[in-house]
């Protein structure tokens, strides 16, 4: 009797041994988005970027100056074409407001109005407003590992672990060493996929790595999608308070 | 021997000519009665389609719930309460859940509601059973308006999209089991129709309901909370207002047709006193006074009218009954779109219509009598009676 | 023979003019009643026409294929030319340009925040020049509530319950929020300078009426609208005219390839009315029909009682030696001639009336409670080249029929009887 329970014992220890050695070929899928967010990092940004919006008619160019502070707080001001220039937005937290110097009214933007396009683009504001943080929202597991863009990259499959995220499942593509998403697919509950990003070109910023260039596509409508390219972005920078305020909208 | 034996013997005595006289105006009620009734049932006929397809007997509204604002649909669905849990299991009503989706025909981008039906009920008539189809997408319904608006025919696919309760998204593909022909816009522009129990599934949410529409011939509708009853007469409110402008319109040609009934009573008369110019004036010539001649041929000409509208019952009750009845149906005539939902004109007589068109014809027929017999009035018997014309 | 019978007719009046009378009312009656039923399809169609497709509606080809959803992203581009050939090509029809527009409509507090938004519909039709068909298109003038008519680019009108609900008032600021013909948003101030009621809940709502140049700069739209409309000049809609007008247009100006070519469509067509439009059609012509079987009975019975009144007359004519064939054959002429007289002349007059009611309609606002722009309170009958003849049906061959048939009676008479009679 005392043979079986040390033979079983022992054979418990190996198959976890075994179990354990199997699932250390990939790494585990929290560490990785933990890398993705220290990557990011929470730290004040100014980036100057331009969206390229392609329409049926022929393609846009917007050009935006935005001020990020932390996870959920940022101050954007657009600076073309001139029909755009001097619009601007912030946010705060889960709020948005928007100031047209032309009419000189700030306007909130809430409920469903978050789920319009902004400028016409495949993104929502919703989307453009989402948690940066992927960690706050899923969970994740690594299930393989692939080649893209000529970069060795995990790829994990996330799951939504709160009932309100609106993108039930993701698909990423994780340059293994940079710890930059090169490639993600959103899908809908039932598994269909909606929209996929698509990063063309990383470069070194500030000792970060930082996608300059990404296609954001709506996969269920026709059309060539939106570019958002980044033409200059600085880290750590000084970010005066006020600049988070409503009143910053209106100078 | 009273006026009235004496005109009803010269009527007879007439024989054919006044049957053929009382023949041509019965026609001319049946035809009026008819004729009103038609145009009536024309005019009342979107709002018959539209309770036939949509609001049979009234409605109950989830309190958020606002038909004009889609914003609303994102809190305006709940569990109904067992009052009107029990009226849906009784069949006297059906759930009806309404979500904001979007549908991806051909690449396009189209907002739409997305309408969950039971395909057994029987409330409505749009036909939900074709939602009883097995298939591997979705099956769904759409109407011949929105067939053409997005380009799909039954056996098309077309992805939806749209976000459950907790506003994540969710997106499967449909197939157009069937397009459904009819006249009523509302249930088919800018939505789609599918199994109740699959939306509610897919929308995360388990036996909920936006509306429920009530059996037409329910008499107390229950009250229930946190869900308003909305009667037939305000659902078609807005529509009620438009056939009422319409049908006004219409009154015009009413008093067409009365002039066609007093055509052909009035030669009638002016013939049969032209005729009977003797007879004036060997009635006169016996004592008749000038106003009792007079009162005879007005007599005469409304027993005509009397009649005729014997003769027009006769025959013109059963007609119009069966018609009304039957109704009229939509004639086939435009391009096939799939299955038609009956549309009929039927043909709207109401009480008021048939006895004031009766009393109206019959007054006017006695006025329309009495005039040409002023004539009589200028007659000297001695003429008379020797067939001299004044 | 006949010259002879003519003037029996015009000379003697008695014999005659009842006979004359009676198929002029009839066949009046028969061309109005016609012309007015003719008149139905139309009113049926005139809400529709006026607030939604017009008689016709010119947009380019991607619009239309997504007409329900408006989208200025798809609008046509190039408009005042568009605009030019449509008045020079097509000059039977009143040519106007609209946009639809959607999004929010904020009012702003002293702070120039939000302090009230809601969504809205919008449509931005020529409100501000003078010589615009819009105001009578759309009974504007009547139909303001409170206020007034916008005169100034920057004024718009508002729903009165839409007013209600956001709580404001005459005179002041509200701003609209929407996205440009290219997706980028588009803001604007205007000045609410009065209210109306549409009559139909969906659209007194949320709507709002604006100037079309304002909204095509707003909305990055100079020279581009969404849609076209044409309506013809007699406010009457005729789908056979319609249809010749699309085609004529189409294979002028409409490339299947380019799908921002312009396309021209019917009412008809685009209303979702068709169904009900044809049942409409269908039995208005079975009215008609019916209509004018039941006055040709009228009539024929006049014709016969005609033929009975001359009864003596025509024992007269036998007795005296005319022939049985001469005389049938001189009575049916008579009668085709007053048939003949009584058509021309009731026509005449039916077409008087009918214009009348073409042109002034009848005006039913008296008996409606409150005057909206979606209630027709004109409601017009239509002449068209039928209405010219149609009264000759019951006219000539009701009259002709019905002498035809009493005048058999000639042959039974009896020579031997004649003389009898005469005596009497």
């Amino acid at each position: 009797m005392k043979h079986m329970t040390y033979i079983l014992l022992f054979l418990l220890i190996l198959m976890m041994t075994a179990g354990l050695t199997g699932q250390e070929q990939f790494p585990k899928g929290e560490w990785i988005l933990e890398k993705l967010d220290e990557n990011y990092g929470s730290d004040n940004k100014i980036m100057v970027a331009t969206m390229i919006i392609h329409g049926r008619r022929g393609s846009r160019e917007v050009t935006s100056k935005t001020w990020v502070k932390g996870d959920d707080q940022s101050f954007t001001e657009y600076l073309a074409p001139p029909r755009e220039k001097g619009t601007k937005m912030l946010k705060l937290g889960d709020q948005l407001w928007m100031y047209s110097p032309s009419t000189d009214r700030t306007i909130q933007i809430s409920g469903h109005m978050l789920r319009q396009s902004v400028m016409g683009s495949d993104l929502s504001y919703e989307d453009m407003m989402e948690d940066p943080k992927l960690q706050n929202m899923y969970s994740a597991q690594v299930t393989g590992e692939e080649l893209y863009m000529d970069r060795p990259c995990w790829v994990l499959e996330l799951t939504s672990i709160k009932e309100d995220i609106a993108y039930h499942s993701r698909k990423i593509w994780v340059d293994k060493e940079r710890f930059v998403t090169l490639k993600e697919d959103r899908f809908a509950r039932g598994g269909k996929l909606l929209k996929t990003t698509e990063v063309k070109n990383v470069e070194k910023m500030d000792n970060r790595w930082v996608p300059t260039h990404a296609l954001f596509k709506d996969v269920l409508k026709s059309g060539k999608g939106t570019e958002f390219v980044v033409d200059s972005m600085v880290f750590n920078a000084e970010i005066p308070d006020y600049i988070f305020t409503k009143a910053a909208l209106r100078r | 021997m009273t006026l009235f034996k004496l005109a009803f013997r010269n009527l007879i005595g007439a024989g054919l000519r006044t049957w053929l006289n009382v023949v041509v105006l019965s026609f001319s009620f049946v035809v009026i009665i008819w004729m009103q009734g038609v145009l009536k049932g024309m005019n009342n006929q979107a709002v018959t389609s539209l309770v036939d397809a949509e609001y049979a007997g009234g409605q109950y509204w989830h309190k958020s719930y606002d038909p004009y604002d889609p914003l609303s649909l994102q809190d305006a669905h709940g569990r109904p309460p067992e009052e009107l849990t029990d009226m849906i299991e009784k069949g006297r009503a059906t759930p009806v859940l309404i979500i904001q989706g979007t549908a991806y025909p051909e690449g396009r981008m189209t907002t739409l509601l997305i309408k969950g039906i039971d395909p057994d009920q029987k409330i409505i008539s749009l036909p939900s059973y074709f939602l009883k189809e097995e298939t591997e997408e979705l099956p769904a319904v759409i109407g011949n308006r929105m067939s053409e608006s997005t380009g799909l025919k039954a056996g098309d696919t077309v992805t939806l999209r749209w976000r459950d309760a907790n506003g994540t998204f969710d997106a499967r593909d449909a197939l157009i089991v069937q397009v459904m022909r009819t006249t009523v816009q509302s249930i088919d522009q800018g939505q789609i129709w599918i199994p109740l129990e699959k939306l509610r599934e897919l929308s995360n949410m388990k036996e909920e309901a936006t509306l429920l529409v009530v059996d037409k011939n329910i008499l107390d509708p229950p009250k229930a909370s946190g869900w308003e009853f909305k009667s037939l007469d305000f659902l078609i409110k807005d529509i009620t207002q438009l056939v009422k402008t319409k049908t006004s319109g219409s009154s015009i040609f009413y008093v067409i047709l009365l002039l066609l009934a007093m055509l052909a009573i009035f030669d009638t008369q002016i013939l049969s006193i032209f005729r009977r110019k003797k007879e004036i004036g060997t009635l006169m010539a016996m004592g008749f006074t000038r106003a009792k001649v007079i009162r005879l041929f007005t007599i005469e000409g409304a027993m005509h009218a009397v009649l005729a509208a014997l003769v027009a019952a006769l025959y013109g009750i059963p007609f119009l009954t069966w018609f009304a009845k039957t109704g009229w149906p939509l004639p086939e005539s435009m391009d096939s779109y799939g299955f038609a939902i009956g549309e009929k004109i039927f043909p709207v007589y109401s009480a008021g219509l048939v006895v004031g068109t009766t009393l109206l014809i019959l007054v006017v027929t006695t006025l329309v009598s009495f005039l040409p017999t002023r004539k009589i009035a200028k007659l000297k018997p001695t003429d008379a009676l020797r067939g001299k014309t004044s | 023979m006949i010259k002879f019978l003519i003037k029996g007719v015009l000379r003697d009046r008695s014999r005659s003019l009842f006979p004359v009378l009676t198929v002029t009312a009839g066949v009046l009656l028969t061309v109005v009643g016609f012309s007015w039923i003719n008149g139905i399809q139309s009113n049926w169609v005139e809400v529709t026409a006026k607030y939604n497709t017009g008689h016709l509606r010119v947009m380019s080809r991607a619009y239309a294929d997504e007409v329900d959803q408006s989208p200025n992203d798809l609008a046509y581009i190039g408009v005042n030319q568009l605009l030019d050939n449509l008045r020079q090509d097509f000059p039977e029809l009143t040519w106007t340009s609209r946009v639809k527009f959607g999004g929010l409509l904020d009012i702003p507090d002293e702070k120039g925040e939000t302090k009230v938004q809601g969504p809205c519909m919008g449509m931005a039709v020529d409100l501000l020049s003078e010589d615009s068909p819009e105001k009578d298109i759309l009974n504007l003038r009547d139909s303001i509530l409170r206020g007034r008519l916008p005169e100034e680019s920057g004024e718009i009108l508002i729903t009165e319950d839409f007013a209600q609900r956001l709580g404001i008032s005459m005179g002041e600021t509200a701003t609209l929020i929407s996205a440009t013909m290219y997706g980028s948003m588009a803001i604007a101030n205007f000045t609410v300078t009065g209210t109306i009621r549409f009559g139909v809940t969906a659209m007194d709502r949320s709507t709002i009426l604006a100037d079309i140049t304002d909204i095509q700069q707003v909305l990055n739209m100079e020279n581009a609208a969404g849609e076209v409309l044409g309506f013809f000049k007699t406010n009457l809609y005729d789908n056979e005219q319609a249809e010749e007008i699309a085609e004529r247009f189409n294979s002028k100006y409409s490339d299947k390839e380019d799908e921002f070519s312009p396309f021209t469509g019917t009412l008809l067509k685009q209303s979702g009315m068709e169904d009900i439009l044809g049942m409409v059609d269908i039995y208005g012509e079975v009215i008609i029909i019916v209509f004018i079987v039941v006055m040709s009975i009228v009539l024929w019975n006049a014709g016969l009682m005609g033929s009975l009144r001359r009864y003596g007359e025509i024992g007269v004519r036998l007795a005296i030696g005319e022939d049985k064939g001469h005389l049938y054959r001189s009575l049916i002429t008579e009668s085709l001639i007053i048939g003949f007289i009584g058509s021309i002349i009731g026509t005449a007059l039916g077409l008087l009336v009918s214009y009348y009611l073409q042109e002034t309609g009848i005006n039913i606002a008296f008996m409606m409670q409150n005057s909206t722009l979606m209630m027709s309170d004109t409601f017009r009958a239509d002449v068209n080249a039928v209405s010219h003849y149609i009264g000759f049906i019951p006219g000539l061959a009701a009259t002709f029929l019905g002498s035809l048939f009493s005048g058999l009676g000639i042959y039974k008479r009896k020579t031997s009887q004649l003389m009898k009679e005469l005596e009497t």
